[in-house]
């Protein structure tokens, strides 16, 4: 659907930062009260997509034990949301994927985690699920084997996730990631400056824009504003290394042309929030993920607590080796 | 939903495989099936809207184990994002998980072109009156033009796929349905043949006949033209045979079949008929043959001057780029003269016409929801009571279970159906923070698969001299 006006996208995925902030926390606090009453957050998504929760522990003393795992904090969710995001890029540039493959996939990563905490399902099973499903509806499909395959990873997991994953996302598929909106402000930048010895630079104005895009994917902000408005951040970002135009009068003449409801402060305030968070936004290496990722692994089977307090440390490898056969996430995901 | 589950299970139809939500009606039978798979009538048990009737369209699991159908999931995002008075609505999308088939609910149409044009050739032997035919066609045109204005073709527009509601306050309004096929246009558009898909040929345009790799939304309108010659005149316009065979093979006698009523097409009129790879690969196939004597005009009975004929023709133009648009085409004359058309396309407002009483959809009353005789001997099941109102997911009480996943402490199966039902109506919800309990998460005595024993209704169309099965119908 070309018009955003009417669609599902705008309806009901662009939220006030408030409600974000209570979404996170919402998700975050079920699954803490999960690990405290039954031991462990983990849902289990079977062969028939059919979700399994952890049962009540019946044992009180190993509940009392068990209620010593660290559970994820809101911030160290965010975090781990981020660092599957960035793996999201990888494989699908790995691929070979059109970029818009790679924004549709984050975007469902994104809006699934609004409904889920990272405790309950683990993102790298979500990660490529998302992967899988953006190929299908862009029409660039790829089995669910070769997807796996190519990043050695089981593809049953992939499939098992998939019918969870689109209800989570209420079946609104179709997104607007704002690689499109970025083509067609350059080409109206052509019109405005009436450039025809510029092409080069537009070009590079352009490519640049879509770098910033892909870290403006990895914020917050596509939940909070609509595509225009990212790629307009993401060519303001990229115009100030190039220096192509005046965009605040370019700004002032999409304002004028368009009698749209915003003003061009609003939009300029607009363009600055997604800025700061732009600037906000942190990468997590694979050593910032190693504690939570520790702790993720607590939450999601507590046996390894269990376990780790009767083995000596030395037997840690041998053990974590064990978890991974068991499609437990390792601490350095691939 | 999933509501009125436990052990008492619906007494109209003591089947006891079906899912949990499914309670939420009561199944009255099969009304159609395609190569997609099965569409059922089913009414609302509760209020508020009690009795009313609801098409429930089953689709096949796909068979390549790669998840869910994408034709299914083609046809829920493009209707997720669709709203209008003549494109069919979808109500409700209900899930298997014990089988990851996917059910679209749809506010139910009594009529369709086919049916309705097949009791007139057979039943009234009377041609459609010219204010249902201006009004069904009208209808069409304006359910199309938004799909077209939202980038959205069809790609498989004929009779079956053009409902017309039955009794009610929509009676006689036209909905476009049957999405499966449907392509968003703002990224080009591979070949049907390259998704391995197969549709009926009679509706197509000629450029793809010829073998144009890109779909436009042209392709739709030469698809209406077809149909309102058929409406015309209850005939299928170019009834050609169709040649069987993989991938997309050329449809020689489709496209005889056309030039034999609208003459040759020639480069003069069509300048990228050059470019097309069967005009020029067939060459001496195609240009070889000479075709007299066009005469669209006396194939439908039609003047030459009225604007009715004009329309038509505009229609049939063989050049897309010069084929008239939805959007042109209701401005057309045909619409600003009497009759003119109306909301209620089958009961027209002049006195005096005679009021054509169509008959209502066969329903199959002996094919259960599963499509197959029931073998499981009944078993009780838990309501899931998906939508929960509380923040922590809901703990149905566990039974005890055998585990079947040794490594995970403190994990157990949930018993209950295997369905559960994610409704779209209560979307609202979602944004207020929708209950992850309200994803399914049972499995159970419920949805085991079971033989399928295939009880094939004979479409009440296959008996027809010269008609092809209706394979792919649509309810």
């Amino acid at each position: 659907m070309a018009d955003f006006q009417t669609s599902t996208h705008r309806a009901k995925w662009i939220f006030t930062p408030n409600e974000l902030v209570e979404k996170y926390k919402v998700s975050n606090q079920r699954a803490i009260k999960m690990l405290k009453e039954y031991g462990s957050t983990r849902i289990e998504v079977s062969a028939d997509g059919s979700l399994s929760y952890p049962e009540p522990q019946l044992d009180a003393t190993k509940v009392e034990k068990r209620s010593h795992t660290k559970p994820l904090s809101i911030e160290d969710e965010q975090l781990m949301r981020v660092f599957y995001e960035q793996k999201i890029q990888e494989v699908c540039l790995a691929f070979g994927f059109p970029q818009k493959i790679q924004g549709t996939a984050i975007i469902y990563f994104k809006r699934f985690y609004l409904q889920w905490s990272v405790m309950e399902h683990h993102p790298k099973n979500i990660m490529l699920t998302c992967i899988y499903a953006s190929c299908k509806i862009e029409e660039n499909h790829v089995s669910a084997e070769e997807l796996g395959k190519g990043i050695q990873q089981d593809h049953q997991v992939i499939l098992n996730n998939e019918m969870l994953v689109l209800q989570s996302l209420g079946f609104d598929l179709i997104v607007y990631a704002p690689y499109r909106s970025i083509e067609g402000f350059v080409d109206d930048i052509e019109d405005f400056c009436q450039a025809n010895d510029q092409l080069e630079m537009l070009k590079d104005l352009k490519e640049t824009a879509k770098l910033e895009v892909d870290r403006i994917l990895l914020t917050d902000a596509p939940l909070l504003f609509p595509p225009g408005q990212l790629a307009l951040a993401a060519l303001r970002r990229s115009n100030e290394v190039h220096g192509v135009l005046d965009f605040e009068r370019y700004l002032g003449s999409i304002i004028s042309r368009q009698q749209s409801m915003h003003t061009s402060s609003e939009l300029i305030e607009s363009l600055n929030l997604i800025y700061s968070l732009l600037v906000k936004l942190k990468m997590p290496s694979s050593d910032d993920m190693k504690p939570i990722d520790r702790k993720l692994r607590y939450c999601l089977d507590p046996s390894l607590q269990d376990d780790k307090k009767r083995e000596k440390r030395s037997k840690h490898k041998s053990k974590k080796s064990s978890s991974e056969k068991h499609g437990l996430p390792s601490s350095t995901p691939s | 939903m999933g509501e009125g589950g436990g052990n008492s299970r619906n007494n109209n139809n003591n089947n006891s495989n079906r899912p949990a939500w499914l309670q939420q009606y009561d199944l009255i039978g099969k009304i159609g099936e395609g190569t997609y798979g099965l569409v059922f009538l089913a009414k609302i048990k509760s209020q508020p809207n009690r009795g009313k009737s609801i098409a429930i369209k089953k689709f096949k699991q796909s068979k390549d184990g790669d998840g869910v159908s994408p034709t299914a999931i083609r046809e829920i995002m493009l209707l997720r994002e669709i709203n209008h008075e003549n494109v069919v609505k979808l109500v409700n999308v209900h899930i298997n998980s014990s089988d990851m088939s996917l059910y679209l609910a749809f506010d139910y149409a009594e009529h369709d072109l086919y049916e309705i044009i097949r009791h007139h050739r057979e039943k009234v032997n009377q041609s459609i009156n010219q204010y249902s035919v201006k009004s069904m066609l009208w209808q069409l045109l304006n359910g199309l033009n938004y799909l077209h204005s939202n980038w959205i073709i069809h790609r498989d527009l004929k009779p079956s796929n053009i409902l017309v509601m039955g009794e009610g306050d929509e009676q006689g309004v036209v909905k476009i349905a049957d999405f499966g096929l449907a392509r968003i246009y703002q990224a080009p558009l591979k070949p049907l043949s390259e998704n391995g898909v197969v549709v009926t040929i009679w509706y197509r345009a000629p450029e793809l006949l010829l073998g144009a790799k890109h779909y436009t939304s042209a392709v739709d309108m030469w698809a209406v033209g077809c149909i309102f010659a058929e409406l015309l005149t209850l005939k299928p316009l170019f009834q050609g045979v169709e040649v069987k065979a993989t991938p997309n093979p050329f449809q020689l006698d489709q496209l005889d079949k056309i030039f034999k009523v609208l003459g040759h097409p020639t480069p003069e009129k069509w300048p990228t008929l050059v470019n097309l790879p069967h005009w020029q690969t067939d060459q001496q196939h195609i240009q070889g043959r000479k075709y007299e004597n066009p005469g669209l005009y006396s194939v439908v009975h039609l003047s030459q001057k009225s604007p009715a004929y004009d329309l038509l023709s505009k229609m049939l133009e063989y050049d897309p780029r010069k084929r008239i648009t939805a959007a042109q085409a209701l401005e057309h004359e045909y619409f600003r003269i009497d009759p003119l058309p109306g909301r209620n396309a089958l009961v027209p407002c002049q006195p005096g016409e005679k009021i054509v009483n169509y008959p209502a959809r066969p329903v199959d009353t002996t094919t259960d929801f599963e499509g197959s005789t029931s073998v499981q001997p009944p078993q009780p099941v838990s309501s899931g009571n998906a939508m929960s109102g509380s923040g922590v997911p809901p703990m149905v009480a566990a039974r005890p279970l055998p585990r079947n996943m040794p490594p995970m402490a403190g994990m157990q199966r949930m018993p209950g159906p295997g369905m559960s039902a994610y409704n779209l109506a209560s979307q609202a919800a979602m944004g207020g923070g929708m209950n992850p309990g309200g994803i399914p998460m049972q499995r159970g005595a419920g949805g085991q698969p079971h033989q399928q024993q295939q009880l094939r209704r004979k479409d009440p169309g296959m008996g027809m001299p010269g008609y092809p099965p209706q394979k792919s119908r649509r309810f």
